[in-house]
């Protein structure tokens, strides 16, 4: 297990911290180490250094590589303590980072030429990447750019349009974008999933954002017999694999009882939704 | 540059460490996670994730909320069980090159010596470490919170594991820590590990239940550092010649030597290894100018210097 792309810990800096929709940052981060070898559906811990409340790092998946390995973006909602610290940070202010943490991505099922990203609120935050490697506009981990699939359609849903962050990068990705909103004021009036069932059926889907939204995401696409995997968050204490915090069921025929916990920072973040034994279950939701 | 090597090494009974700073049961997992994070030979000891006879499955999620300071846990022993851990995880750690520990924690009396039994059997373990005290397993807790259990169950594995050095591990949640150490004393520990996480509980007021899926959980970090520094320094006072392991809230090489001079011969680094993976080598590396700055050449000159503290008038 010894290699480059074993998780590694730096104090970095802030390069640049912009608001791009309501309560939600584009936070760039100086980590050339990091940018040469993070793939997309991999993330990070961060922690704000020099004090022990806050105490802990929080996971944040990898957004985007700066064109010029010079760094890595997130993007995130100020929805607790370090989130709020987060939003105020500086140009130039340090960050504690480790990563990159987690499996990348799966490829898309072989053959498969349109492929549907499925984002609720902040779980879009994966898929920038995503997009850009899907399509071939950009190469990570030391890979050369190769488009994987004619069509990306991006399936994105908010409460509400000021919560929507980003479009346009999704769209100068090359990305057909859809958006939804629980009041109608972006794209359709509606759920993800609604959207879904009028597009052009994907070969494949990836999905990310709250977990009811991935339970009705996962039914849908079992029923409609697409495959689908599921990049999740759960509570994690250090993203590492020592802590244990952060686990989820998942399908293990050889256990009793037909699953065993699995921990979702080094075996996820993302599962196939078949897998995810409590997110298939017709006795939920 | 002036330290020889060897004025780090620390001993805890029979047991002889490279230097005195470890890493905690829970904290660590089995070590091959940190693989390439940090340089685990460097390490005065690895103490892996308690192991139980039978594989458990642990507690329901949420299993960690974060704290002033710290963050409760309530895991639930989560391991695929001895057997497993033998075959499956003691291979890797045999590779590590530091002395590997084994954390084991028994659902009833007897099986503490079945364990010691079967771990007595294998090659590539430098100790036992007796889990006496986990908080989120039922009945976990008792072995040491009554000093009579506590004896037994220390002496059942002295004689059924007569060759490795044994540490038993207890629990902060006591009257009287002093009686539960020297029990383990008269079991026949080679040293006591002070302390485990301490009884805790977070509330979500507005959703009317405890936030863990267990309910209550034991509480870590920074935040217990004075509560657990207190069990040592009184353990270590009464109950001079034991060695003791401390472990509560270290992060620094500043909270190495408050240990080190209240009478723990060794330290375990636990929480901060989930926050800052690389502190362990860290302080590793400052303990040398450490003991210098105390004016001593080896780990065991420092050990217990406050000890002998009077208060004044």
């Amino acid at each position: 297990m010894t290699n480059a792309c074993r998780p590694s810990f730096h104090g970095a800096t802030v390069l640049s911290n912009t608001l791009i929709a309501e309560r939600t940052w584009r936070v760039e981060i100086q980590v050339p180490e990091l940018a040469r070898i993070s793939q997309p559906g991999q993330f990070f811990m961060v922690r704000l250094p020099g004090r022990t409340d806050p105490l802990l790092g929080r996971p944040f998946a990898l957004c985007d590589v700066l064109p010029d390995q010079s760094g890595i973006a997130i993007v995130h909602m100020v929805v607790g303590r370090v989130t709020g610290l987060l939003a105020n940070i500086q140009p130039g202010d340090p960050l504690e980072i480790w990563g990159p943490l987690g499996q990348r991505f799966p490829e898309p099922v072989a053959g498969a030429r349109r492929v549907a990203l499925v984002a609720g609120g902040i779980g879009q935050t994966p898929f920038l990447a995503h997009v850009r490697e899907l399509l071939g506009s950009q190469g990570f981990g030391g890979h050369a750019p190769r488009r994987r699939v004619e069509t990306v359609d991006f399936v994105y849903g908010a409460r509400t349009a000021n919560l929507h962050a980003g479009v346009d990068s999704f769209r100068d990705a090359g990305a057909i974008v859809h958006l939804a909103t629980d009041d109608g004021s972006a794209g359709i009036h509606g759920r993800v999933t609604d959207v879904l069932s009028g597009l052009e059926k994907p070969d494949h889907v990836f999905g990310c954002g709250p977990e009811p939204m991935l339970h009705a995401l996962a039914k849908q696409c079992v029923a409609m017999g697409i495959p689908c995997h599921l990049s999740l968050e759960t509570p994690m204490a250090c993203g590492l694999g020592i802590c244990y915090s952060c686990v989820v069921k998942v399908r293990d025929d050889t256990s009793a009882s037909g699953w065993d916990y699995r921990r979702v920072c080094i075996d996820g973040p993302t599962f196939a939704a078949s897998d995810l034994v409590d997110f298939v279950s017709a006795d939920r939701d | 540059m002036s330290q020889a090597p060897h004025s780090l090494a620390t001993r805890l009974g029979r047991l002889l460490l490279p230097n005195p700073i470890l890493v905690a049961s829970g904290t660590f997992g089995y070590a091959r996670e940190m693989d390439g994070v940090i340089n685990l030979s460097r390490l005065g000891g690895i103490v892996p994730k308690t192991v139980t006879m039978a594989p458990r499955v642990g507690n329901p999620p949420p299993r960690t909320v974060e704290t002033s300071s710290g963050m409760l846990n309530a895991i639930g022993l989560d391991n695929d069980g001895l057997d497993h851990f033998l075959d499956h995880h003691l291979p890797y750690l045999r590779t590590v090159g530091c002395p590997i520990i084994l954390n084991f924690a028994a659902k009833a009396e007897a099986e503490f010596p079945q364990m010691a039994q079967k771990a007595s059997k294998v090659e590539g373990l430098s100790a036992l470490e007796l889990n006496l005290s986990c908080p989120n397993v039922a009945g976990g807790i008792d072995f040491a919170t009554r000093p009579e259990a506590c004896e037994r169950a220390v002496r059942s594995c002295r004689d059924a594991c007569p060759d490795l050095p044994i540490l038993a591990k207890l629990t902060p949640a006591v009257t009287d820590i002093v009686a539960v150490a020297q029990a383990a004393a008269a079991g026949g520990a080679d040293a006591v590990s002070l302390v485990n996480t301490f009884p805790g509980l977070v509330i979500d007021w507005k959703r009317r239940r405890p936030f863990l899926g267990n309910g209550v959980g034991g509480l870590s970090g920074p935040a217990i550092k004075p509560l657990a520094l207190r069990c040592v320094w009184n353990v270590a006072r009464a109950c001079p010649g034991l060695p003791i392991v401390g472990i509560g809230g270290i992060g620094c090489i500043d909270d190495v030597m408050d240990y080190l001079v209240s009478g723990a011969s060794a330290v375990q680094m636990g929480t901060v290894n989930f926050y800052d993976p690389c502190a362990a080598i860290r302080v590793i590396e400052a303990l040398p100018e450490a003991l210098a700055t105390l004016g001593v050449a080896t780990v065991a000159q420092a050990v217990g210097a406050a000890c002998g503290w009077k208060p004044q008038g």
